[in-house]
């Protein structure tokens, strides 16, 4: 095999894999920021106007679930194969968890997507749903109080934000500061990464691309 | 090489974990909050007003909140009445106070249990300024323009309801509505007037800012806003 050159690409997402993700991203952006608005005294004091903001907060939700269904039915059998890439963990995906955590000895080999990536996905996946089941009952419990006190809808979207928030936060660091991983941003934007990059980082999937 | 799905493992976890929060999460913090609260004690005010600490959300409609200034704070009195007065901030402590523990009920959902309130019930006001007898609703208005709710006179005097000055055995704080609220823990919170400087005494009805916006005048907890 030859060396890999510096300008030698090779596509990791498609585009409705970048669509996807950025529909989440963007809406997750919208929502954590206009939650906090409403969430927290501080400020409260600043931003007063609740109608604005939870028009807005609830429209980034609506949104989000029309682009993901918009992006699932242009690309129905591409994204159930990411899905499927995402759910499956092998040996050396096992081995990639307990690395992370133990942080001794060579990083076992990843394919397109490592086992903290799969974990990372499969665990927003599960929010997305709480937050927005949650989020239907605050607002029937605010128009209707027959629906007060019959759930915790209101602690549950808190306690799924205090998950959510540096989960989100850890990933965009590792997208956009941390030295060694940032170049995945790349591939998330333009869909290509570093063939250099990818061997590195995805050995398994790199071994595999034309 | 072995395969397992554990993608939809934490899939599935997250959404039970969210369930079970649904039908038990309440119950879940409650029995968590004897702990938590003593370890509450420790927290700095200062922090207790940014981050909802104890349950409470702070709603303001006008923004920034309205200061204190003990020299320049008057709770007035107008309208229908024999004796129009303009009570000073040492005036109002003067006053005889009663201390009540109640629950508060946001019309949003959520509650607060068991709020020790120290304040003046509204007679102790009635009797001085002797309401004149075509005086039937109360406004009470905020130093938060353009806040404003209004009870029948009937229903200032019902048990507990009162203008609270002290919260949890500490002055109302700048966030709960400093120095003066209304507090009548039968209603919704949207009645419950923050930074309260006039209460106007008229002979007709006249829409709350939330009334205006669609919410019932009359806001029984768990009777009203669609119950």
């Amino acid at each position: 095999m030859a060396a890999p050159t510096a300008t030698e690409y090779v596509r990791r997402f498609s585009l409705a894999e970048r669509l996807a993700h950025w529909a989440a991203a963007s809406a997750f952006l919208v929502m954590t920021a206009t939650g906090l608005i409403l969430y927290l005294p501080a400020f409260a004091s600043l931003a007063a106007d609740r109608v604005l903001w939870k028009s807005l907060h609830v429209g980034a939700a609506i949104g989000f679930w029309a682009g993901l269904v918009a992006v699932v039915a242009a690309s129905p059998r591409g994204l159930a194969r990411t899905a499927s890439e995402l759910d499956r963990f092998d040996d050396d995906d096992r081995a990639w968890l307990a690395w992370a955590v133990r942080r001794r000895g060579p990083e076992p080999p990843a394919g397109r997507f490592n086992a903290g990536q799969k974990l990372n996905a499969a665990v927003i996946a599960g929010l997305a749903v709480v937050f927005t089941v949650s989020g239907v009952l605050i607002l029937l419990q605010e128009s209707d109080a027959a629906f007060r006190g019959a759930t915790s809808a209101i602690l549950v979207h808190d306690w799924a934000t205090w998950l959510a928030v540096p989960l989100v936060a850890g990933h965009v660091y590792l997208a956009t500061l941390n030295a060694s991983t940032r170049h995945s941003l790349r591939g998330m934007t333009l869909g290509t990464v570093r063939r250099d990059w990818a061997r590195r980082h995805h050995p398994k999937w790199e071994a595999e691309c034309e | 090489m072995s395969e397992q799905r554990l993608g939809r493992a934490a899939f599935l976890s997250v959404l039970g974990i969210g369930g079970l929060g649904l039908l038990a999460g309440n119950r879940i913090s409650r029995a968590l909050s004897t702990p938590l609260g003593a370890a509450g004690q420790v927290v700095p005010q200062g922090l207790k007003d940014v981050l909802p600490i104890g349950g409470w959300r702070i709603y303001a409609i006008a923004p920034p909140w309205p200061e204190f200034h003990p020299a320049k704070y008057r709770l007035e009195i107008t309208g229908r009445v024999q004796r129009p007065i303009s009570l000073r901030w040492d005036e109002l402590m003067a006053l005889p106070s009663a201390r009540q523990t109640t629950d508060f009920h946001c019309v949003t959902g959520w509650t607060v249990g068991g709020v020790h309130w120290q304040g003046v019930r509204l007679q102790t006001l009635w009797d001085m300024v002797e309401p004149l007898p075509d005086a039937r609703y109360a406004n009470f208005v905020s130093l938060e323009q353009p806040y404003v709710d209004t009870l029948s006179l009937r229903q200032t005097t019902l048990p507990n309801v009162m203008l609270a000055h002290h919260m949890d055995d500490a002055p109302l704080t700048r966030a709960h509505g400093a120095p003066l609220r209304l507090v009548i823990p039968e209603m919704y919170g949207y009645k419950g007037v923050k930074w309260l400087t006039r209460i106007e005494l008229v002979p007709n009805l006249v829409p709350g800012f939330w009334e205006q916006n669609g919410y019932d005048v009359d806001a029984w907890v768990g009777r009203s806003n669609g119950y």
